[in-house]
């Protein structure tokens, strides 16, 4: 091979894209020939240079997360396990007549008219409507995000080290006033953290329709925390939240 | 209705190609919080579009949709695409801060990643995607939406182009 040719494929010859004989015939040529071998020289140390010094940004730790997250929002309404939330929640719904006294046959105390609300205000917004105002994994950006929307300031916790990142926060509706919802999640589980300032008036477990819920009071102000996680890791997420 | 594309096998699939997609986002829009968005994005529009992914490889068919994501984002933040091909390598104000700087290690490290910034978005992401993820050229004409053809002679133009702004840079450092 003569110098033209072989310079045309010097890239592809360093690049690996060449056949066993052409990359062959360069490889004899530039044995032979300075000039070629000295451009192929300079090709190699570019090459060289930019895999030591060009940096390869690898995604930041937060990022696999955020993305599965966006998916499932995005995939709700029509795949795996949120279909069979959105089932149960349509159904459920369609019973909300019979939802007290037919269905669960709960009394309808103050407290469990709370927890009741609790658990549909929790369903409702893994049905796709409304899980959060504000997305973000920032408390400093979820707390101030309530100013002037409710007449208290709900204690924002990031618990993202001890395996409960905050997603972000909504206002909902319960115990006939607005309330901060404080929204974690346990790998794919959403847990709704419901807080609004109360007396004692929760202090109580409950569970159905394999969700579970825990409620508490400090500060003056009432907790229920609800989610479909195991009632173990529940109340390790009350536990991590009170700390 | 059409069904949904199974999100198990999608994320089995494409997560593992995240920081390829990451990097190249990161490479396109020079910014760490517009390539995270990006690739959120890309990843939702990859979803939507996994009916259309015939199996092969998932890097390259990721990377052409992340690539187009990165052009409408860049498009929509910045008013243009910005992509020139205009002969004149500009060299920035940054550049001037250098000029005293011994090439040592860490100076060799900015001027290289500087050269490749001012490359072209089209050249940047063949040098990229052949150099820092080693992607064979069939591959990057898939991510690129360009014949093989064209994949090479950007490699070459964008090879010339980096050397010579090397060359440059190491030319001022010396004087």
């Amino acid at each position: 091979m003569t110098c033209a040719p072989v310079k045309s494929l010097l890239e592809p010859y360093l690049d690996e894209e060449l056949d066993a004989v052409q990359r062959a015939q360069v490889a004899e040529h530039l044995a032979a020939c300075g000039s070629c071998a000295e451009m192929h020289a300079r090709l190699l140390e570019l090459r060289t240079a930019i895999r030591a010094h060009a940096p390869y940004y690898r995604a930041p730790a937060s990022l696999p997360q955020r993305i599965r997250f966006s998916l499932r929002q995005a995939n709700r309404p029509a795949a795996g396990p949120w279909r069979r939330i959105a089932i149960a929640a349509a159904i459920l719904l369609s019973a909300s007549a019979a939802w007290n006294v037919a269905l669960f046959r709960w009394h309808t105390s103050h407290a469990d008219l709370i927890a009741q609300n609790v658990l549909s205000s929790h369903v409702r917004s893994l049905m796709g409507a409304h899980l959060l105002d504000v997305p973000s994994s920032d408390r400093h950006t979820v707390k101030p995000w309530f100013n002037g929307k409710l007449d208290f300031s709900p204690n924002v916790r990031d618990l993202a080290a001890q395996g409960f990142p905050l997603i972000g926060g909504r206002m909902d509706y319960v115990d006939d006033r607005p309330v901060a919802v404080l929204v974690y999640q346990r790998r794919q589980h959403v847990v709704n953290l419901f807080t609004w300032p109360a007396a004692a008036s929760a202090g109580k477990e409950f569970s159905r329709n394999g969700y579970q819920a825990a409620g508490w009071n400090t500060g003056g102000m009432a907790y229920w925390a609800i989610s479909d996680i195991g009632a173990a890791e529940l109340r390790q997420f009350e536990s991590l939240y009170k700390q | 209705m059409k069904a949904a594309p199974n999100l198990a096998l999608f994320e089995k699939a494409m997560l593992p190609h995240l920081d390829a997609a990451y990097n190249l986002a990161r490479w396109l829009t020079r910014n760490e919080d517009d390539a995270q968005d990006v690739v959120q994005e890309a990843y939702l529009r990859a979803f939507h579009f996994f009916d259309g992914f015939r199996g092969g490889d998932g890097r390259a068919w990721l990377l052409a949709v992340v690539r187009n994501t990165a052009l409408t984002w860049l498009r929509r933040e910045r008013g243009s695409t910005h992509v020139s091909f205009d002969e004149e390598m500009h060299v920035p104000a940054a550049a001037a801060a250098t000029v005293e700087t011994k090439l040592v290690e860490g100076a060799k490290f900015a001027e290289l990643r500087n050269c490749l910034d001012l490359l072209p978005l089209e050249f940047r992401e063949a040098v990229v995607m052949r150099e820092l993820e080693e992607m064979p050229y069939r591959d990057i004409a898939e991510a690129a939406s360009v014949p093989i053809g064209t994949v090479m002679s950007r490699l070459s133009r964008a090879r010339q182009r980096l050397q010579d702004c090397l060359a440059a840079r190491l030319r001022e450092a010396s004087e």
